[in-house]
């Protein structure tokens, strides 16, 4: 029976099927499923055989000539895939660089000035004297290594010999300010301030400065602005003053 | 079919079918990046990228060719949801591996879709029917081979010893035999014909 379905599928593809045949043929197709799905399934395979054994050649050169073009391409992928990492290091480098420059600009140019911005002291030289040399020697050290509290006592030992010392008062000051002692600093500072020795000026900036690490933004632009034209620190006061405002 | 507007893309389906390299090329260049990301982006690697997407374009030419292919949407989504589609199916296959798919939200009625789904169709039947070939006797591969190459049954009678109406008979046979493996596959019932 099935054979026989094949065969006539055959004739029918052939176009050699009598008229009547053809006509209850096509009645089978619409009214039959199976026999239908039979049928469209051996004409697709018809067409499948014809195309393969037919087109193989041409389905071979075609198939090669792909081939050769996605390996190239593939092949540079891969090898671009590789190299972006290197390249695009740099290109990262170069933009970190570039946002630290200009991070680094634009915080100094906007940003509220801190103590921390001006608490470079030039390293000082108290040694010259030839009498308290080793507390001197101890200030001093203390001091350069930013040792605050060492330099404090020290300094405070200092001016127990010398009273009116306005450097060692300075710097007992600085210290102090260092060490968040403000009072003490400022009672200093103002003494200073006072008086009529070359940190006169001097102790009006860390005065100043006081503030500043107090956050009191006002009081240090108050107390800045009284710096004298001539004073060493007045340029620094004037920028200070500026950014401040 | 005859209605529908051709696209200009069609080019790329006619230098397909012409072994054009320099459209082959372009294809590359243009479109298969996508495609490869889209396939590392779903748990593929590069290599199984290049397979399915080189799978996918002869899927095409087949279809180009024994068919006629009329492209009436942009090659690009046609070419894309090819490659997707086969390639959430090679995740199916292999059970292993997590499969989402997200189906983008279109209309049935989608040109792209509907072209995808034809072609893919084809090309699933193509492996189906290249399998089941595989899996007829010699005597069968052998008549058919010489059946359709030859083109005259006469011939092949000759040239196999035998007379016409057995060489048609055994032709019409085998190919019943085909056509009985294709029909219990149970691939077969999974693609829509």
């Amino acid at each position: 029976m099935e054979d026989e379905k094949y065969i006539q599928f055959e004739a029918y593809l052939a176009n050699e099927l009598s008229e009547v045949e053809q006509e209850a043929f096509e009645n089978q197709l619409k009214n039959d499923a199976d026999f239908n799905e039979a049928f469209q399934t051996y004409k697709s395979l018809n067409q499948f055989l014809d195309y393969k054994f037919n087109n193989e050649d041409a389905s071979a050169a075609f198939k090669t000539n792909l081939e050769g073009i996605s390996n190239t391409y593939f092949n540079k992928e891969e090898a671009s895939a590789e190299k972006p990492k290197s390249f695009n290091f740099y290109k990262y480098a170069v933009a970190a660089c570039v946002v630290a420059l200009l991070g680094f600009f634009v915080l100094n140019q906007f940003s509220t000035p801190t103590f921390s911005d001006f608490n470079n002291y030039d390293t000082i030289s108290l040694t010259v004297r030839g009498e308290n040399d080793d507390l001197l020697n101890t200030a001093e050290t203390a001091f350069n290594t930013k040792d605050f509290v060492k330099a404090e006592e020290a300094f405070s030992a200092l001016l127990k010999l010398d009273e009116t010392n306005a450097e060692y008062k300075l710097y007992k000051a600085i210290s102090n300010i260092e060490l968040s002692h403000f009072e003490t600093a400022e009672a200093l500072l103002n003494e200073v301030k006072n008086g009529n020795s070359v940190y006169k000026n001097k102790a009006i900036w860390y005065l100043g400065l006081s503030q500043l690490k107090q956050e009191n933004f006002k009081a240090c632009i108050a107390i800045l602005k009284t710096i004298p034209e001539d004073a060493e620190d007045y340029k620094r006061a004037q920028k200070l003053i500026k950014k401040l405002d | 079919m005859g209605e529908k507007k051709i696209h200009e893309d069609q080019k790329y389906i006619n230098g397909l079918l012409q072994n054009n390299s320099f459209i082959i090329q372009a294809i590359y260049d243009k479109f298969v990046p996508k495609v490869v990301n889209y396939i590392k982006q779903n748990s593929g690697s590069s290599a199984e990228a290049q397979d399915v997407i080189q799978d996918t374009i002869m899927t095409i030419y087949n279809q180009a060719s024994q068919k006629s292919l009329q492209l009436t949407c942009p090659f690009d989504a046609y070419f894309f949801l090819l490659c997707k589609r086969k390639w959430l199916n090679e995740l199916k296959k292999s059970s292993n591996k997590e499969v989402t798919i997200n189906e983008e939200v279109l209309s049935k009625d989608d040109e792209a879709h509907e072209l995808a789904f034809e072609t893919s169709v084809f090309g699933e039947k193509q492996a189906l029917f290249t399998e089941m070939f595989a899996k007829l006797g010699d005597a069968c591969k052998d008549l058919l081979k010489a059946t359709f190459k030859t083109k005259s049954m006469e011939d092949v009678a000759k040239s196999l010893g035998v007379t016409y109406a057995y060489a048609r008979k055994k032709k019409s046979l085998c190919i019943g035999k085909l056509t009985e493996l294709v029909r219990n596959s149970p691939k077969f019932n999974q693609i829509k014909m």
